[in-house]
Parts: structure tokens; sequence; C-alpha cells
């Protein structure tokens, strides 16, 4: 811990010393850059939680502290460029996965990426840790999303060649990362992309097909019965094309090989449709996605159970709105892509946007969203044991409506209200009764930022969720008072106001690891107070945000996936820097 | 870490510090093109801003901008351009909603390429860069006003 703040000393005095943040060192005629990120919690006692089991001491396992931190360096000469990464879990933060994968216990752990890269006029090639993505990710994407403690980057080579923006061919090969190991399972692919319109010479729109192999060869042999395959062969195909504001891009993609989950799963290989349609004319836009995908999740390392979201080199995100207010967050879709396996859905956004050229600080924004996915597969599978535990077909997974209106009234006021209707499965979501019902709820939030003068601002944001259903009713409401450029304060507070009508009703706080002790609690123990308050600094590229509170149990979700964060008490420090 | 302590402090004390160019990676344009970054470099200052759909202080950020774009340009000439790191899903929420910037220059980082090379933790995260390509400033976060000082600085370059 001493270590650790000596050396956050330094990186700051480091970032001062420099006097200017975004001037970078010099080495010779090259240039190295460096970014830290730092995160660290105190876990306090709560004794609230621990009552209602919320909270387990024995869990705690790692002591009260924890810090996820990054370190990177990177150096550039002209078309050549090196770096390293060091991730260091000192020891891990709570509620990342990277913990129901490894010893549970384990105190300190780091990782370390590394590239090297020459990137030329039309070619490139880079050895080390590579992020890439074919298409959208469908059947390749590696990438680091700190927030899930997820990075699957693939350590190994890769090259890509363009001729005249007409022809782009890429290959790559390498071993997936997952966690903090090395996976001896080799990951390789190819991805080639045609422009049309270049080889046409039309350049008033665009047309492209494009298509992708990627293989993965299993050398660690899967724990569950009657799983033989070692090679998987997954292809895609794609088209492209935008005019005048309209766009249509269309992918298809297979799993050639038997693959995930258990053997006694009907239909081992994989399949998925993706559509998105876009318009856009003036203010106006539109956008339509549709999904059909069936067992497409693919695993690095075959395990049993299943440990978590960061085993893949896949990309299927979760395609509904992501919310930025905390109650339109409390129980999000979470897909049916872990233990049922596959889903039918999509999703439609409409924008419009009221405004005088001439008058730039006065405007209406408009926008609807709906989204909504049914189950395809005929089981629902047991995680542990692979076994079916439930009838599923055609199930409605998921439906939502929100809609949102923005008002900037002048240069000092602005307003946003939103509404949304969402409805989940519960017998998909949490439990293995086909009879549960549908939880449905009903989300209220205003949302007021008046600028006081050029420094000084404060928002003001209050929200309401209605429901009969699984929790019952919550309130929600922050104050936020700024100094710019430099100071943000910040208080809280998130209010399980109202138990369900059953006052003695289950308290299903959804951690699935801990099952049998989900019956234990009556509801009106846990009309929690999940209150928080913090301030942020910020000083050229140094950000510091220092907070205090409670935190509810449940999914914390980032583009699109999402990992479980047990209930918790505590201050938090975040802090990151580069220079 | 005591290696990675010494590495900082001889950084910081043995090497001279210098404007940092704009690093040569490739982004989507607009019209779903491939682009580098280093083809929007053409002599006028400007404004590179990190933003997603999910990152409410990155809208407010372009949002205040924005509002004041047609006095800010009467004094200085510069561009604002829009990055958004949103990824596959993400993605045409984000083309939609550009399009209440009218006067931005949209780029669409879809894996995220150009946030790692710019070395971007936490968005919002903003950028000064002269005519010449050089990051003259670096900002992370967003607080009401501090648009203000990007404008200061941008008009510093000339």
């Amino acid at each position: 811990m001493k270590k650790f703040l000596l050396f956050i000393g330094v990186l700051v005095a480091a970032t001062l010393a420099t006097n200017e943040a975004s001037a970078q060192i010099q080495v010779g005629k090259g240039q190295i850059s460096v970014a830290l990120e730092s995160n660290n919690t105190y876990y306090a006692k709560d004794k609230t939680l621990e009552d209602v089991g919320l909270i387990k001491p024995e869990e705690r396992v790692r002591g009260d502290f924890g810090s996820n931190d990054y370190l990177k360096v990177d150096y550039r000469l002209g078309r050549f460029s090196a770096g390293v990464q060091v991730d260091g879990y000192l020891p891990g933060l709570y509620g990342y996965d990277l913990y129901t994968f490894q010893q549970r216990d384990s105190k300190l752990s780091a990782f370390i990426t590394k590239y090297v890269q020459w990137e030329d006029q039309n070619w490139g090639v880079r050895l080390g840790d590579i992020y890439e993505q074919f298409g959208s990710g469908l059947i390749f994407r590696t990438y680091e999303d700190r927030n899930l403690g997820f990075n699957n980057s693939l350590a190994g080579a890769r090259a890509y060649y363009n001729f005249n923006n007409m022809v782009n061919v890429k290959v790559l090969a390498g071993l997936p990362r997952l966690y903090d190991i090395r996976v001896n399972n080799p990951v390789w692919g190819a991805d080639l992309s045609l422009s049309i319109s270049d080889m046409a010479g039309w350049y008033d729109g665009m047309i492209s097909i494009e298509g992708s192999y990627v293989g993965r060869y299993l050398n660690t042999k899967s724990p569950r019965d009657g799983f033989e395959s070692t090679l998987l062969n997954m292809v895609s195909g794609r088209a492209n094309f935008e005019y005048k504001g309209f766009s249509f891009r269309g992918e298809y993609a297979a799993k050639l090989n038997e693959d995930i989950f258990h053997a006694s799963f009907p239909n081992s290989k994989g399949s998925a449709v993706v559509i998105d349609l876009g318009y856009n004319y003036k203010r106006f836009s539109a956008s339509a996605t549709f999904r059909r995908q069936e067992n497409m999740n693919t695993n690095i390392m075959l395990t049993d159970p299943a440990i978590g979201g960061g085993n893949t080199f896949v990309y299927i995100p979760i395609l509904t709105r992501q919310h930025t207010y905390s109650l339109a967050n409390l129980n999000p879709y979470t897909s049916c892509t872990s233990h049922v396996g596959g889903e039918i859905g999509g999703q439609i956004d409409v924008y419009y946007s009221l405004r005088n050229p001439k008058v730039r600080s006065k405007y209406w924004n408009f926008h609807a969203n709906f989204s909504m996915f049914n189950t395809l597969d005929h089981y629902k599978y047991d995680i542990f044991t692979w076994e079916p535990t439930m009838e599923i077909k055609g199930r409605n997974a998921w439906i939502e409506f929100n809609v949102d209106v923005e008002r900037q009234w002048n240069k000092q006021l602005k307003t946003t209200f939103l509404y949304a209707f969402q409805r989940w499965d519960q017998a998909l979501a949490k439990s293995d009764d086909p009879n549960e019902h549908y939880c449905t709820s009903h989300i209220f939030v205003g949302d007021v930022t008046y600028k006081i003068n050029k420094r000084h601002s404060i928002r003001v944001e209050a929200q309401y969720l209605s429901s009969e259903d699984y929790q019952g009713d919550w309130v929600a409401g922050t104050i936020e008072y700024n100094f710019a450029p430099k100071w943000s304060f910040f208080v809280s507070d998130m209010w399980n106001c109202e138990a369900m009508g059953d006052p003695n009703h289950d308290a299903d706080y959804d951690n699935y690891f801990d099952l049998e002790n989900w019956d234990d609690v009556p509801g009106e123990n846990l009309l929690l107070h999940y209150y928080q308050v913090g301030a942020s600094f910020t000083h050229k590229s140094l950000r510091a945000i220092l907070s205090y509170g409670r935190n509810r149990a449940g999914y914390v979700c980032s583009g699109g996936s999402c990992r479980y964060q047990p209930a918790y008490t505590g201050a938090n420090l975040s802090i990151t820097l580069s220079f | 870490m005591k290696k990675f302590m010494f590495l900082m402090m001889a950084l910081v004390m043995g090497f001279t510090a210098s404007a940092q160019s704009l690093p040569d990676v490739k982004v989507e344009n607009q019209e779903g093109k491939v682009v580098s970054i280093k083809e929007i470099v053409d002599g006028t200052p400007m404004i590179i801003s990190f933003w997603s759909t999910t990152c409410k202080p990155c809208i407010m950020e372009l949002n205040a901008i924005y509002s004041n774009l047609d006095e800010w340009l009467e004094e200085a000439d510069f561009k604002v351009v829009a990055v958004s790191v949103d990824d596959a899903r993400s993605v045409s929420r984000a083309r939609g909603m550009v399009a209440n910037w009218d006067g931005y220059t949209c780029l669409f980082d879809k894996n995220q390429d150009l946030k790692r090379a710019m070395n971007v933790s936490l968005t919002p995260h903003t950028f000064v860069v002269d005519g010449n390509g050089n990051i003259v400033a670096s900002h992370s976060g967003y607080t009401p006003g501090s648009e203000q000082k990007l404008f200061e600085e941008i008009k510093a370059l000339k």
C-alpha cells in the first residue's frame, strides 16, 4: 500500500513537473507517452448489509482493500512504435470475474502486455498483443474494457495490406488472454474487405463486401462430458451500403463445428444474422438493428462451470439501450447467451432535433428507443451441471420502450426528462420456475442543469421507479455542484422505498453463486438506502475521483457486456493520468 | 515496482518535454470510410473530443461547445472533431446523435484503436491540436464552464 501511494505520488509529481500535461517526453528523435489508471476501494464494515446477508464477511478473503491498476508506456519514432502495459491487481477489487476463475484468495497478481508495430503507408505489421475486430466482432473481437476487468488481447502477430482502398486484407494468429493467464488454445483468422465503390470509381456513396474466417484449436481439454471436437471454424460474410443518409449493414456468421455448453445440447453449431439500417435526413435520424443468434458465444477455454464474461473472443453485445440513470439501469437485460442458447430480437432508435441554426443555445432533442428479445432455444440450462432446467421456447425475455426529451432553454438552463417501460422475465433471469411472472417497471427521471455563471453550475437529478414486482418501488436523487474547470462535488441516494405487495417476499438478490441463501431475508429488511458522497478533481490530463458510499448488488454494464458486482460499502479513489 | 519509479524519475529529469504529434491510426468517417486521423490535419487548429453515447458529460461538453461555436469562430479559426468510441453495439446510435452537431467533423473509433494510441483512459477526454497536428493541451473530465479553457487554448495558438 505504501509503495503504491509512493508510486502514485511520483507519477503526479512527474505530471506537474513537466508543466504541460500534454507535452511528452522526447528520447532522441522518438517520443514516450505514459498513461496510468488506478482504481482503489477500501471496504468498510456495514452491519446493515451483513444482517440481511448482502455482505458476507467470510467472503472478504482478500482483506478490506482492493486496487486494480494499469500503467501503459508507449514509444513512437516515425512509423515505428512499441509499448508495454502492466495490469496490477494489488489485490483485485471484489466483483471482477478474474476472481471467480482464479483462486479467490490470491493476494497479488499482475499481467504484462506488450507490442512492437510498424505502420507503413499501405501496410502494417504488429507483433505482441493484438487488439482487432472483424466486422462487428461477431466472430472475432479482442479488446480491453477496464470497467468490466476485461482484456482478451491475442499474443501473436498481425499483418495487413491495403491496395488503393479497394482491397484490404488482414491476417492474424496468437494465443488469447483470459483474465490474468495466457491460454494455450491458439486462435487465428483472416479478413478480406473489398470496396466495390472505390473499384467502380463511385464516390457519392459506399458499397463494400467483406468476409472473415476464424479458427480455434483446443489444447486444453474440456472437463465437460462427451465434448470431443478440438478444432473450431467460424466464417462471416458482410455487405455494407451507404448513400445519401441511408445505410445498410448486413452480416451472416456461422460456427461450422460443434462447440459450446454441453454435448447434450440439441444443436451445438451456431449461426447469426445481424441487419443494421440507418437513415439520416437533416435533424432527423433513425436506426434499426435486428439480430438472430444461436450458440454463437465462443469461449477461449472450456471450463466447468462457466467463468464469467471475459472468457470469449467474440463480441455479441446486448442490443438494448444502455442507460446513464441508475434506476433505468437497475435491472438491465443481460442477454440470453450465457445459459440460454440463443435469442432473436432487435431495437429501434429515433432522434429528432428542433433548433434554429442561428440560435445555437436553444434547442429541443427528442429520442425514442424500443427493444425486444425472445428466446430461441427449447431449454434453459443449469450453469453448473448443464442439465436442462426449464422449457423456454419462444419466451419473451425482454421488452423496453423509452423516450427522452432534452431542452436547452438558454445558455444557463437545461432540462431532461426520461420515461422508460421495462419488462423482463424473472424465470429466465433469476430462477428456474417457469411460473415466475414477468417483472414490469415504469421509470421516470427529471434532470436539471443550471449554470450560475461562467464557473459555477449545479445539477439536480430525481428518479422514480414504480413496480409491483421483484424489489418494488425505488426513488433516487443526485445533487452535483461544479466549480469549473477543476472541482465537482456530489451527493446521491437510491432508496428501495416500498417493498413488493407481500412483505415476506423473498430477497432474491440475484447472486447466482449463492443460490441457497435466496429465501432467507424478508423483503422489508431490504428497504435500504444506497447513498454516495464524493468529489472529483481534474487538472489537465489528471483526474481524481474520491467517493464514499453504499453500493447495491447488481450488474455493472459497459459496452454491451455486464459483470455482477456484489454489494459493498466503502471508499473509492480513482486516478487517471497521462503524459 | 522500484524499476518503474526510477524509470519515471529518469524520464522526468533526464529528458526535455516537447509537443506530441497525432498518431497514425485509422478510424471511420461519417460516410463509413476508413481514414487516418492524420488526414484531418489541414493547417486549421482543432479540438478533438473523445465521447460515447453512454457518457453524459461528453455529450454535455460537445453541446456546450456547439452553443458557443458561432461566437468563438468569430474570434479564432478552428474545427471540432468528435471521436465516438462506441463499439458495434451503439455505433449506429452514435451516428444518429451526431446529426445534432452540424459543423463538427465526426469520426468513429469502433475498436478504440485511436483511444488506446492517444492514452485516453476515461471519457470525456479532450485534446487541443495545432494546425500541424501537434497536441498542445489535454484535458480529462468535464464540468460546465470548462469549455472556456479549451477556447482560450485555441486562441493562444494564433
